[in-house]
């Protein structure tokens, strides 16, 4: 019989190749962070950098990161928070009962998805300068919540939708109530959807970029957009001080998607692919 | 499954009676709160850029009329920018698609692939900013590629990327490729994983070669998949622009500034909101219309399981 291919050399060494691409420029990255100014941006680049951990000392010392830092915590935890607050009555709803309108309304809540951000931009802007919300965690919190809502109820859903409806009939002749049954019966049964919900919804809440850039100007930088703050002063870029960010908010992700990683590609196409 | 429901505690009590009302309405009281937050943060920007896109004037309004819209269609920064996303975007995408199809067609059926799987991941779990800024680092300032190109036996000096539209653009692909090429391969792996295994083998016996098992069956197969893959990462690619705002910011002379930059750059670095507001409306329309046939066409699967 013929060799596969993907157990033959050629294939292998496509797979070592894509993981050296993947990992090199992280591993530069890396360093980055632990080498001084003047071995970033020098006539040729500098592999074997002296390493030193003075730099994330000064870094510490000259920029508030733990704030950056808190803010991303904040305004993350407290979207997903709001998330699922609202998403799993909505997608429990979705799941469980047929009613008038429940395509039209399942439809429309994954299309907010599809929402050009930048569409919404300026109203956003407006409605929280009103407000008097600009530049607080709050708005990052109600903007980072509504973007991932949909995504929230749908993967919640697509976990539900696949409980055995002979559970909740059994449940309901002993006479509990639907709300019983939802919090003591559906709610445990759908805990991993609702894990990986929560967890996707954090990723996507740390990564945002435009609304954040728009809302956040000093007191309110998260992580993703405090990135901005080394770019523009009279010392040019300061690179390392980026690196070390990017992974001071890389290592919680890392750890998160580890834990729902059979979970993952559910999770990314809202349950449409099951992995 | 059953043991789980009978551990759950549920002392017996006498049937809840509701009114058919209740009933009814139960539902849609489960759903009021997620469908007024949203129709509270979608619904209201709409309406309210139509209304800005009709006015001028950066700090007192003025009506204008539908004079924003003529001279936003009379506009070529507008009708470039709107290219650039279609153009860049396709070619992104097609890129990363490939790229992820083959490695996943490497790896799903590998003992060793979710190792494989969680190494690929890796750069998806930065922030879009932060890899903006790793690659601007790596090909600009540091002149860490231009370094390895000499290297490898290729002297070009020192390549000014951000000053040729071609090389512009292929760094902002680039940046996207490497970040994003994971989401479509996860997808494409726990696709090809969910196949039919009996189908493939019996191909295997009947002596079929591994390219006509992989493109007569299992790409086939994977249509839906490919299809919701293709559909996500599109919709982040149109409006992906933390890239374009730190690497390039449209350079050279626009031809990297996509739509989502365009709008940002007209309503917050020029502040005229009334005319970006009237290219964010005709987003919206577009968006409107893409996301209903899109959405509806390939999540039907999920809603009749």
């Amino acid at each position: 019989m013929k060799k596969r291919f993907e157990t033959s050399p050629w294939g292998s060494a496509v797979l070592w190749l894509w993981a050296a691409v993947c990992l090199l420029p992280i591993i530069f990255f890396a360093t980055i962070a632990l080498r001084p100014r003047n071995e970033i941006i020098a006539p040729q680049p500098i592999y074997f950098p002296t390493i030193s951990m003075e730099t994330w000392a000064k870094i510490f010392a000259e920029w508030p990161i733990l704030s950056y830092f808190k803010n991303s915590l904040i305004a993350v935890s407290g979207s997903v928070f709001i998330c699922l607050l609202l998403g799993v009555p909505a997608a429990y709803a979705l799941a469980r009962y047929t009613f008038k309108g429940r395509e039209d309304i399942g439809f429309y809540i994954l299309s907010t998805k599809m929402m050009a951000p930048a569409a919404v931009a300026i109203p956003i802007f407006v409605l929280f300068g009103q407000l008097k919300m600009l530049d607080t965690v709050w708005a990052l919190m109600v903007v980072y919540a509504a973007m991932n809502l949909s995504i929230v109820v749908w993967i919640i859903r697509s976990y539900m939708v696949d409980i055995p409806h002979e559970i909740e009939d059994a449940a309901r002749t002993d006479g509990a109530s639907d709300l019983r049954i939802m919090w003591e019966i559906i709610i445990p049964m759908c805990l991993p959807g609702i894990i990986t919900a929560a967890v996707i919804a954090a990723i996507f809440a740390m990564n945002e970029y435009l609304f954040t850039l728009i809302i956040a100007s000093k007191n309110a930088y998260p992580l993703s957009v405090a990135l901005a703050n080394f770019s523009g002063g009279s010392d040019g870029i300061i690179y390392n001080a980026i690196a070390l960010i990017s992974f001071l908010a890389f290592f919680p992700v890392l750890l998160l998607v580890v834990s729902i990683q059979n979970h993952l590609s559910r999770g990314l196409t809202m349950g449409a692919v099951k992995g | 499954m059953s043991d789980i429901a009978l551990e759950a505690p549920m002392t017996k009590r006498p049937a809840v009676r509701r009114s058919p009302f209740m009933r009814k309405a139960f539902p849609y009281f489960l759903l009021a709160p997620t469908m007024i937050y949203l129709l509270l943060i979608t619904l209201w920007p709409g309406i309210y850029a139509v209304y800005r896109s009709l006015y001028t004037g950066k700090f007192k309004l003025e009506w204008y009329g539908l004079n924003n819209y003529r001279e936003l269609i009379m506009d070529n920064a507008f009708w470039v920018s709107l290219w650039n996303t279609l153009f860049l975007g396709s070619i992104t995408l097609f890129v990363e698609a490939v790229i992820a199809m083959a490695l996943a067609a490497l790896v799903y059926r590998s003992g060793w692939a979710r190792g494989w799987r969680i190494v690929f991941t890796l750069p998806m779990l930065f922030m879009p900013s932060a890899v903006s800024y790793l690659w601007k680092l790596l090909f600009n300032d540091g002149r860490v590629i231009a370094d390895l190109v000499r290297r490898a036996g290729f002297d070009y000096g020192n390549i000014d990327w951000m000053s040729t539209a071609f090389s512009a653009r292929f760094v902002l692909v680039v940046a996207d490729v490497w970040q994003w090429t994971p989401f479509l391969f996860i997808i494409f792996v726990a696709g090809l994983q969910g196949q039919d295994k009996e189908v493939e083998e019996a191909a295997r016996l009947d002596g079929a070669s591994w390219t006509r098992i992989f493109f007569n069956i299992s790409l086939p197969m994977m249509k839906p998949v490919i299809a919701i893959g293709l559909v996500l990462r599109g919709v982040d690619i149109l409006n992906n622009m933390a890239a374009v705002n730190i690497i390039t910011q449209g350079t050279p002379g626009g031809a990297t500034e996509t739509l989502s930059y365009f709008i940002y750059r007209t309503a917050f670095r020029s502040f005229e909101q009334g005319y970006a507001s009237a290219a964010s409306v005709l987003v919206l329309i577009v968006t409107i219309i893409l996301a209903q046939t899109l959405v509806r066409r390939f999540f039907k699967s999920g809603t009749e399981a």
